[in-house]
């Protein structure tokens, strides 16, 4: 539920409104220029259709220096944005050689294993010199190592299930898996907030896609009562089997999943589960164990747990746990394993390394000590940013806290602004997230220290002020004497 | 005025070129922009007041039409083509038919011609045009004429 001021509302639908109308002049005119100019490509079909990069040419391309920025250095809590310079409004960019050294609130490095770490980066180098940088083949051919076997036993222990398969690709995982789980005459009821892999998947496998309100578990419970009573499309014959997929940090809310709730009306109405812990995975939980540690799950009532080493290890891949014969399964059928390159053994090792660095099994303490800060962290930056008048999204203990800009030409000024006092966000907009619904997202790190996120509250209200993004009212700082002055008394 | 809020439930409509009809405000936005336009053409073209309902009505028939009926598609490739044959009101609401979004757009046309002709006091040749403009507007949302091509006219080839 997010709460619009309705003033903002109209002025956002205004504004998009007013750049619909810009687009769609400065097209026309084009189409008139170009029509009068000779076209050398006589007789050739376009090679897209005007009306399909509509959005790109005419709203993105205007703000491009916003997104998509290069950096040089490896994306820790402070790194090296690359400065670039456009000659015609926004068309095209040049790199110039100066870098600034900014603050990384948009690298998902959640537990700080993103730069070098003391005992992680020594063994990657170690089986960089071993196994060398790829394995050129597949997992059938020639590309499982002793390192690829130890990595999925290694990751079946820390998510809590029988056995895992690891693939080179987070995103190719959702995509290649969800085909070969389910076909025609299945079901996928999918929240309707999902990440587009799983939306690319469910397309890919042909079965029928049904979707529930986001995080909603009776709406869910509605869809199911109503899909099974009526069977598939047509033929009205029972479905064959139907997945329920769910995220377990929602990266565009910073949102948990309600999955105690979503696990027993799966369980009530016969349903798979399908949990995608990409964010969540060894950022949340006790252990780090991801969102079934933190909300008490038995990880044996989620049938497939799907997740991404991108996010909290500080490597590439992604990964599926389930139980043997799953697994057994996966390997003989998927096509990401059986022609996909195999993950290479250097993001393997470090995977393993931060596992047991999380565990606690490299002898310190620095996993849990991690754990804790990012906690800490996330939960000290969101009070403060609520208190300062902003409307964050997302709950407690997320470290993902997207904050809410709505109106287009917000999206620019907030993020060139911060990017002038060297604080590097990352703004989303149209259509990673709905057209009214455009935000600033934080990714809190585990490697930012109190006086970094100090300076990025300061920056950020500053900023906020300048923008006008403070839709709430500010605690006012009376409030806390009052309350001391009572306590006294 | 600042402090009213809005509660905005996410919807369940997957077409990102649609699903912004569906939250709070867009009503409200479509009035105030055809009352202000009223108020431009006014001020620009110094004209009575029921010449510029006229114009305000014939030009949110063009406008509307080119963008609800003939465009077809998103403005996005991201959906790789899947509503490349549906116009603007074939894709709201999925398909579904006379729900209150589609209500409310059937509406807005007939109020404005009503307007319109009441401040021209049904004079010739206005009325002519506007009650064209309208019986096009009202017919094309029709819920028979859901993917129907007349003539073949905006068909795919």
């Amino acid at each position: 539920m997010i709460t619009i001021p309705y003033l903002t509302a109209l002025t956002t639908y205004f504004s998009y409104g007013l750049l619909f109308a810009f687009g769609q002049l400065r097209d026309f005119f084009r189409k008139i220029f170009d029509w009068w100019s000779h076209n050398s490509l006589q007789g050739y079909a376009p090679i897209c259709l005007g009306l399909e990069d509509f959005y790109i040419r005419r709203l993105y391309l205007r703000i491009q220096d916003c997104f998509n920025r290069p950096i040089c250095s490896s994306p820790d809590a402070w790194f090296d944005v690359v400065e670039r310079v456009s000659n015609d409004y926004n068309k095209t960019l040049k790199r110039t050689t100066r870098v600034d050294r900014c603050l990384n609130l948009g690298s998902y490095n959640y537990l700080g294993f993103a730069a070098a770490d003391e005992y992680c980066t020594p063994r990657v180098i170690e089986s960089l010199k071993k196994f060398s940088a790829s394995t050129c083949s597949t997992r059938v051919d020639g590309g499982t190592t002793t390192l690829h076997t130890e990595l999925e036993e290694c990751v079946a222990n820390f998510v809590g299930k029988p056995a895992a398969v690891v693939f080179g690709m987070g995103y190719a995982t959702n995509s290649a898996i969800l085909p070969v789980l389910i076909g025609k005459g299945g079901l996928i009821i999918s929240d309707s907030l999902n990440h587009n892999s799983i939306v690319n998947g469910a397309r890919g496998s042909g079965a029928t896609i049904r979707v529930f309100q986001h995080n909603t578990p009776s709406h869910l419970e509605k869809v199911l009562r109503e899909q099974i009573a009526e069977g598939q499309p047509r033929t009205h014959r029972p479905w064959k089997k139907i997945f329920v997929v769910v995220e377990g940090i929602y990266s565009m809310e910073g949102e948990l999943c309600q999955l105690p709730e979503i696990v027993s009306i799966c369980k009530k109405y016969k349903a798979y589960v399908y949990l995608d812990e990409a964010h969540s995975i060894g950022a949340v939980g006790k252990s780090g164990r991801g969102v079934c540690d933190l909300l008490g799950v038995d990880t044996a009532d989620v049938d497939i747990m799907m997740g991404t080493f991108t996010k909290s290890f500080g490597s590439c891949g992604g990964y599926i746990a389930g139980s043997k014969e799953l697994i057994e399964f996966l390997k003989h059928s998927c096509p990401a394993h059986l022609y996909a390159t195999s993950i290479s053994p250097p993001a393997a090792q470090q995977i393993i390394s931060s596992i047991k660095v999380i565990l606690g099994e490299d002898g310190s303490s620095r996993g849990a000590q991690k754990l804790a800060r990012i906690r800490e962290n996330s939960n000290f930056f969101r009070s403060e940013l609520q208190k300062m008048g902003f409307e964050v999204l997302g709950d407690n203990d997320s470290p993902v806290m997207p904050i809410m800009l709505y109106n287009p030409a917000k999206i620019p000024a907030f993020s060139r602004e911060c990017l002038k006092r060297n604080v590097a966000v990352v703004t989303v907009a149209f259509p990673a997230t709905p057209l009214l619904l455009a935000r600033a997202r934080i990714c809190i790190s585990a490697a930012h220290t109190r006086e970094d996120l100090i300076k990025a509250l300061e920056v950020i209200s500053r900023v906020g002020d300048m923008v006008g993004v403070k839709y709430f009212p500010a605690e006012p700082k009376k409030q806390q004497l009052e309350g001391e002055g009572i306590k006294t008394d | 005025m600042a402090n009213l809020y809005v509660r905005a439930v996410m919807p369940t409509d997957l077409n990102r070129n649609t699903e912004w009809f569906t939250y709070p405000g867009v009503w409200t936005t479509y009035i105030l922009i055809l009352f202000f336009s009223w108020l431009v053409v006014l001020s620009v073209f110094g004209c009575s007041p029921g010449i510029a309902w006229t114009v305000v009505h014939l030009s949110h028939f063009v406008v509307t039409y080119q963008f609800f009926h003939w465009k077809k598609g998103t403005p996005f490739a991201d959906d790789q083509g899947i509503y490349n044959r549906l116009t603007w009101w074939e894709q709201i609401d999925n398909g579904k038919q006379l729900t209150r979004n589609r209500k409310f757009l059937t509406v807005v046309p007939v109020v404005l011609y009503l307007i319109a002709s009441h401040t021209t006091d049904y004079q010739h040749p206005m009325l002519f045009f506007n009650t064209l403009a309208v019986f096009v507007l009202v017919v094309a949302k029709f819920p028979h004429m859901h993917k129907v091509r007349i003539f073949g006219i905006n068909a795919d080839q």
